[in-house]
């Protein structure tokens, strides 16, 4: 499903954010990255989305090569991932509905249909009765719900997950963790990254480890 | 096919939405677009209403020629050898100086006041028809004729008529060039004002390409908005050419019944009218082309 061969990123101005990785995560598989800030986590999580592209080596996903695909194909490969985001990326200019509408209007989806399906989303997270409200009234942890909501809701095959858990107390980080579970239930390649570790022992999940660009064991 | 339909239904009514979210933004917005579309288009709205007034005169150019008082039949004779050989001349149509004063006596009802007169006052004279193409060189004419020592004055009739169809056709030529400096304008204005939308939408639009959205899914909203935004705003300004050529018709219509006239300013066709409303949506669109593409690529991956 996602596979990195002697993966190198380097930001202009020389900054080398992550130094010659090799890995593979296969379909349906929940995997946990752990590190420090600044260790290279967002970098990885960015090179699988095609936000970020490789200095050296290939990322491939869904069998497409990102070092080389062109700008055209890029939108069609994100459909088939599901981004969550440690600063959620919630648009306040609509309604907590219209978030989740977003990626099915992208797509061009029948109205009715994406309505429901918006709706199931939003119930699978508890903001089902919210969905009228903006989200500017939401606390942070629901923000991160509704966030959740909206990368689920057209059903990808792979659902990354920036620091999904870093500004909220342990019970909500541990709600989430159990939303993350369920849908690793039904099938979703998962990737999640966060700095606190002891949320993912829980799990007995593959954990890769980075610090300063580097596996570590 | 109707997902396709669906994609830009949704861009429309976001671009309604737009407009109706932010009224007095909107209103400013048309009202610019409206002022640059009703200048050009009122000055040609007065050119086109000044030539139909002038296709009511004469067209074909007419001149008089007056001869000497003292004038004898041999001089008239061969005065009218002269003019029917001269190549500038169609026709020429004498005019008795006695058939003229009783023309005149008929006419003025100053029959007394002429009897009284011992001789008659009036010379003979010519009514010329001059050929087409003949009118760029009617003063060549003129110096022509006046060599004759019969002649006494050559009059071009239709001078003034020329006159003015030379300015309208310089008004014409002022309507179009401030029409193509206003069209400019528009595009640029068009072009700032989605640069804008753009600068207010980067959230949206960095999210949006985040979760898949196409470079087109992206621009179709801003192109729309532009398109009907041009539209509405080429109708506040025909709105307003009108509502100006309404303002001026009582004045207009007073002063053309000084002349015995009825005459009122009228829009232009709605075949013009058409063309300046497409016109200006497809000058809007190509502004908000040039603009989303230069600014799209500097937000997100």
């Amino acid at each position: 499903m996602i596979q990195f061969n002697q993966v190198s990123k380097r930001y202009p101005g020389g900054f080398e954010a992550l130094k010659n990785l090799s890995f593979q995560i296969d379909a349906g598989e929940l995997v946990f990255l752990a590190g420090h800030s600044g260790a290279g986590k967002s970098t990885l999580l960015k090179l699988i989305a095609g936000i970020d592209r490789p200095t050296a080596g290939s990322v491939v996903v869904n069998g497409q090569n990102l070092a080389s695909i062109s700008r055209g194909a890029l939108p069609f490969l994100r459909r088939h991932i599901g981004l969550i985001f440690q600063d959620h990326k919630i648009l306040f200019d609509r309604t907590v509905f219209d978030n989740v509408m977003l990626p099915l209007d992208i797509v061009g989806y029948d109205r009715r249909e994406a309505a429901r399906r918006a709706r199931a989303a939003l119930d699978k997270v508890g903001l089902l009765g919210r969905e009228k409200l903006n989200p500017i009234s939401l606390s942070g942890g629901e923000q991160q719900r509704l966030c959740i909501a909206r990368a689920v809701v057209h059903r990808p095959s792979i659902l990354l997950a920036d620091e999904p858990t870093g500004n909220l107390d342990r019970a909500y980080a541990l709600d989430i963790m159990e939303l993350f579970k369920s849908f690793h239930q039904v099938g979703v390649t998962i990737v999640i990254s966060a700095h606190d570790e002891s949320l993912m022992a829980d799990y007995g999940r593959r954990i890769l480890r980075l610090n300063k660009g580097q596996f570590t064991q | 096919m109707i997902h396709w339909l669906r994609l830009h239904r949704l861009a429309l009514l976001a671009t309604l939405r737009l407009i109706l979210a932010h009224p007095l933004a909107s209103l400013f917005n048309l009202l610019v677009i409206g002022i640059a579309v009703a200048l050009p288009l009122g000055l040609y709205a007065l050119v086109s209403n000044l030539q139909g007034l002038a296709g009511q005169l004469p067209t074909e150019t007419q001149a008089s020629v007056f001869l000497h008082t003292n004038a004898g039949p041999a001089d008239i004779g061969r005065v009218q050898t002269l003019l029917s050989q001269d190549p500038a001349i169609a026709s020429a149509r004498h005019i008795n100086k006695h058939q003229a004063l009783k023309d005149l006596e008929q006419t003025s009802g100053m029959a007394d006041l002429l009897a009284g007169l011992g001789d008659n006052p009036l010379p003979d004279s010519f009514e010329l028809t001059l050929k087409d193409g003949a009118s760029t060189d009617l003063a060549a004419l003129q110096t022509r004729l006046k060599a004759d020592a019969a002649i006494e004055y050559v009059q071009l009739d239709s001078e003034w008529a020329q006159r003015l169809a030379s300015i309208i056709r310089l008004g014409r030529e002022a309507a179009l060039t401030v029409a193509a400096l206003f069209g400019a304008a528009l595009m640029l204005i068009t072009a700032n004002l989605i640069r804008m939308q753009i600068l207010t939408r980067r959230e949206e639009i960095e999210v949006s390409k985040l979760i898949g959205a196409t470079d087109s899914f992206i621009r179709r909203p801003f192109l729309y908005f532009a398109a009907v935004q041009g539209l509405l705003g080429a109708l506040v300004g025909i709105a307003l050419v009108g509502l100006g050529l309404n303002r001026l018709n009582g004045p207009v219509s007073q002063l053309a019944s000084l002349y015995g006239q009825s005459f009122q300013l009228h829009l232009p066709s709605p075949p013009v009218l058409g063309l300046s409303l497409s016109t200006v949506a497809l000058l809007s669109l190509f502004g908000a082309t040039l603009s989303v593409g230069k600014h799209l690529r500097s937000i997100g991956n």
